[in-house]
């Protein structure tokens, strides 16, 4: 605490003392130009940039956020990093309350899902304004296109992934399955989870053999939607508009049959699901990929069970997933901050900085061309899970239709409803959130 | 007759022992777990006795994750003075609701009591573009405002039926001797009421201890956070669990409580009773 | 001190009172007034307009929209199940509080042994905050760890493995019921006790010597005496659980299936998940209007009953 204080005083100081030496400096850049674009050019002047993350919090990444503040600062001297932080599920009204007030932050770490809420709210700015474009350029397309609301990519992602298949090696050798012959389909899945059905842990606990999250969560919401497209089904059209099918039946008729079997743990959060695979009591779930950090942090030695999979096919499917990433949204708050929020961006965004991270902190696949390279070991036997996923169509109201197919998902396991009736009322409550 | 006064005494003794099971055994049980190490907690079925008993989690706490006590201090800064502040105002309108009979006081007591119902949640959303208004958002000023406002009526009412037992003669004597409005009140009436201050001034520091919403709310910047809205975002996070620690948290976050409750639930106890009862 | 000045100073005593009063009153009344009565009817407001987030940022007030929220709402079919959803709650945990209540009161009352100790320490649940108690209760329920599931292990004889209270829409409701109850039962038995205390004992007594039956004497003596504080415990109980927010939300967020949506959840729901905060100002609104309702109702009902 006193560090921190003696750390803030002394910034304060500096501060003042550069106000005074630099009076002259406005809002001037150095070199001429007054767009972002183009990049080169800097600002001199001493500026304030305040980023909304929500990470920075969770003793699982807190080391490398305050790592990335230092390394910036370093390089760019003039520009301090001011966090804004709340908890995951705050931190979006946070933003938003914020700037009623007034007090804009310049970017937001934020989830794929919750790019609507800013582009909705007016914040969020188009990265194809704000960034460099040869930065730009070196993105994956499909990657990219998953941030796009109307042509303009509002999310710049620093790694994403898909809905992919965690699963336990040596309670698969316990079973008798072969360690590294994961399941490719749905089938499949079935046929070993009925092997594993009955074990039980060294301490007598059940092993559950698949894991999908239902819980009331935005974002399991996005497990489902990934498990539908699994199966080949849509579920948004593009326009925005409900557009169910048999995929999407037969997806949740999977989920009431792992159910029923009473392979799954049910009503689970992706944490309760973490939680449950690092101690030896899941077989199989899904999970974004960087949810191994929550495995490490209950149980370190889990990479030594720990292997992914491509997620599943299911009927007429592929297997492809959602995709999801972690992004920053930017907001453009003038010459001098959108200089700033670029250079942030485009500095944490580079295989130096994240390298490190997504091979050992928290597991994700690659965006971008130059990082072609920071693909962590563990993903490799699922490399192509974000090639093939399939973007969700960004609508407004993206939060609460992920939370009424939560609903959907609890009413055919916890209720025990028909898979027809309660699409039908699925059907009804989702219509009315997506005419919001 | 015999017989059937031992059975009845019997079944009293039962139920009792079974009502104060579920009352206590909570708390028991999120203490031992606080003493387990994680992968003890995990076990199934559950030890009554931690096997291995550990302070890990504690050492933890105040080692590690001790962001932990700058939710807790603001939290007591916060509380403290929200109830000293509630004490005041409440004494202040206590008196005033309880010695003077004006038309008005119908529709004060109205208000205030109708205040008491509203559901915090009704004030969220406008309560924030207020505070914003008046550049009370995110400082602990405007939170301790903000929780006094909820915590008045009750307060009041409260006050107020302490002030209704002091008999007026007491102040006439005092006025006849000359002491003004204002030394009546603070040097003859005050010290009648202590049990009652005492009563508000607990009853709302408890309340504000507890409060969630309007933390949740009105602050913005971790370093001003108090205890509940702290522990959720940092310790209920989105990565995972570690149910020894929110225990530990658990059973920390409630000593002090605990603490007070003992040293004057007399007066709480007193305060309460006297008020309700009257009310 | 001449005699004929005495009206005089009557009257400024009278004014002076007046004034004095109201002084006294004055910081109370300008706190209610500012943080409590403008914001409720500024949402009362919000709810009769379409009121997003973009207006929250620009400033811009909502605009009129013919009660579109309500219309929807109602439509939806969100509105009656959360509203079912609240009286149930409110209903069954204010009956169990006051049962259980009134029963560790009465047996606190009678000579038994240690019971001011009892009496003390059987109010802790009270002090430990709503937050940490959702925990405590969390931790209990846990699916796979939790106590409970061990105790209905062992209570069926092993016939029931897998006892996840908050997982089943049937039981959830019922979860946090219990967690409520453990919250307030103290604090209820604690002024219901007070009440019993209160009983002259020779009333008791002389009817003992008439004869009259333990129940007779409850129900002709104790419980007419005990009226007020039963009144004023059963509607403290009402108000809170009515109003019960955090234990839902950090308990079940209003699962599974939404069986344990409430209005607090539902409005909370609206405003800041769907971030329209119009309709969420609508369901608040509701929410009020049915409080006041219910508290009228109660009041009524209550001083209808023949108290001598």
């Amino acid at each position: 605490m006193k560090r921190v204080l003696a750390l803030v005083l002394a910034l304060c100081l500096a501060l003042s003392l550069a106000a005074c030496g630099g009076g002259n400096s406005t809002s001037q850049p150095a070199a001429g130009g007054s767009g972002s674009q183009g990049g080169g050019e800097g600002y001199t002047e001493d500026i304030t940039l305040k980023v909304a993350n929500y990470a920075i919090l969770e003793s699982g990444y807190t080391e490398f956020w305050e790592g990335v503040k230092a390394g910036f600062e370093e390089k760019y001297p003039n520009i301090t990093i001011e966090w804004v932080t709340a908890p995951y599920g705050e931190i979006t009204n946070q933003v938003i309350n914020m700037a009623g007030g007034g007090d804009m932050v310049d970017v937001i770490f934020s989830e794929l899902i919750w790019i609507p809420t800013f582009v909705e709210a007016g914040l969020a700015a188009p990265a194809e304004e704000m960034l460099d474009e040869d930065f730009l350029a070196d993105f994956y397309p499909n990657v990219l296109e998953a941030h796009q609301v109307d042509g303009l990519t509002y999310g710049v992602p620093l790694y994403a992934s898909s809905c992919v298949l965690y699963y336990n090696k040596d309670i698969f050798e316990a079973a008798g399955l072969d360690p590294n012959a994961p399941p490719t389909t749905y089938e499949e899945m079935l046929a070993m989870a009925e092997q594993i059905d009955g074990m039980t842990t060294a301490d007598g606990n059940k092993i559950y053999s698949f894991g999908v999250p239902t819980a009331s969560v935005a974002v399991s919401g996005s497990f489902l939607n990934s498990v539908v497209y699994n199966f080949g089904g849509s579920v948004l059209a593009e326009d925005g508009t409900l557009a169910i099918d048999d995929g999407f039946t037969e997806a949740f008729e999977m989920i009431k049959l792992l159910d029923d079997k009473e392979y799954m743990p049910q009503n689970a959060k992706a944490k309760d699901l973490r939680n449950l695979f690092a101690l030896g009591q899941l077989a199989m779930y899904y999970d974004q990929s960087w949810g191994f950090n929550g495995v490490s942090s209950i149980n370190p030695d889990a990479s030594s069970f720990t292997a992914s999979a491509m997620p599943l096919k299911g009927g007429d499917g592929n297997g492809a997933g959602t995709l999801q990433s972690h992004c920053f949204v930017m907001v453009n708050n003038g010459d001098a901050q959108a200089w700033a929020a670029k250079e942030f961006v485009q500095y944490v965004i580079t295989p130096e900085v994240l390298n490190d991270y997504m091979n050992n902190i928290t597991p994700a696949y690659p965006v971008k061309n130059d990082m072609a390279d920071c693909l962590p070991a563990m993903l490799e036997a699922s490399a192509d899970a974000t090639t093939q996923a399939i973007p969700v169509p960004l609508v407004p109201a993206l939060n609460d239709f992920n939370l009424e197919l939560c609903t959907l998902a609890q009413a055919v396991t916890v209720s025990d409803k028909d898979v027809n009736t309660a699409i039908a009322d699925f059907e009804t409550a989702a219509n009315a959130i997506l005419a919001g | 007759m015999k017989r059937r006064q031992t059975l009845s005494s019997i079944l009293k003794y039962f139920v009792l022992a079974v009502i104060l099971l579920f009352l206590l055994f909570p708390l028991y049980w999120v203490l031992i777990t606080s003493f387990k190490t994680n992968m003890e907690a995990y076990a199934f079925p559950p030890s009554f006795i931690p096997k291995s008993p550990t302070v890990e989690s504690y050492i933890n706490l105040f080692t590690v994750n001790n962001v932990f006590f700058v939710y807790y201090k603001n939290n007591f800064i916060v509380s403290g003075i929200s109830a000293a502040l509630t004490v005041l105002v409440a004494l202040l309108s206590g008196y005033a609701l309880s010695r003077f009979h004006f038309r008005w006081n119908g529709w004060i007591v109205a208000a205030f009591l109708s205040a008491q119902m509203f559901p915090m949640i009704s004030r969220l959303i406008s309560l924030y573009g207020l505070m914003r208004g008046m550049h009370l958002i995110n400082t602990h000023p405007g939170l301790i405002l903000a929780l006094t406002a909820a915590m008045l009526p009750f307060s009041i009412m409260l006050m107020s039926s302490f002030f209704d037992s002091v008999p007026v003669a007491v102040e006439e004597s005092a006025r006849i001797d000359g002491a003004g409005r204002f030394g009546v009140l603070f040097r003859i009436v005050v010290p009648l009421v202590k049990p009652g201050i005492l009563a508000v001034g607990i009853y709302s520091f408890l309340l504000a201890w507890d409060d969630y919403l309007h933390a949740a709310t009105l602050i913005q910047t971790d370093g001003l956070r108090t205890l509940s809205i702290g522990i959720a975002l940092r310790y209920l996070g989105e990565l995972s669990y570690d149910w020894s620690l929110i225990n530990t948290i658990s059973i920390v976050g409630t000593i002090p409580m605990l603490l007070l409750f003992f040293f004057f639930q007399k007066y709480m106890v007193k305060g309460l009773v006297a008020g309700a009862v009257k009310g | 001190m001449s005699k004929a000045s005495v009206p005089a100073r009557r009257l400024k005593a009278a004014t002076g009172d007046k004034l004095f009063s109201l002084g006294l009153l004055l910081p109370a009344i300008l706190l209610t007034f500012v943080f409590i009565l403008v914001p409720v009817i500024d949402s009362i407001i919000k709810s009769f307009t379409e009121y997003k987030i973009k207006n929250v940022i620009s400033g811009q007030p909502g605009t009129w929209n013919n009660f579109e929220n309500y219309i929807k709402l109602f439509q939806n079919d969100k509105l009656m199940p959360a509203i079912i959803t609240t009286f149930i709650f409110v209903f069954a945990v204010v009956i169990a509080q006051f049962l259980i209540g009134f029963i560790l009161a009465v047996i606190l009352d009678s000579k038994i042994r240690g019971s001011r100790f009892l009496r003390s320490i059987m109010m802790m649940p009270w002090v430990v905050p709503t937050m940490i108690s959702g925990m405590v209760w969390l931790w209990i329920y846990q699916p796979q760890y939790g106590l409970l599931r061990y105790l209905v292990q062992v209570v069926t004889g092993g016939s029931v493995l897998d006892f996840a209270i908050l997982n089943n829409p049937n039981t959830a409701l019922l979860g946090i019921g219990i967690a409520a109850l453990w919250k307030q039962v103290p604090l209820t038995t604690l002024l219901l006790l007070a009440g019993l205390q209160s009983v002259p004992n020779d009333m008791l007594e002389a009817a003992t010597v008439d004869g009259a039956s333990t129940l007779r004497r409850f129900v002709s003596i104790v419980i007419p005496y005990m009226m007020s504080v039963i009144k004023v415990t059963v509607s403290m109980s009402i108000i809170e659980n009515f109003k019960q927010f955090p234990l839902f939300w950090t308990m079940t967020g209003g699962g599974p299936d939404g069986s344990t949506t409430t209005l607090a959840i539902l409005s909370y729901r609206e405003a800041f998940v769907s971030n329209n905060l119009g309709s969420g100002a609508a369901v608040t609104t509701v929410w009020m209007l049915l409080m006041i309702l219910v508290v009228f109702v109660y009041n009524k009902i209550f001083r209808a009953e023949p108290m001598d």
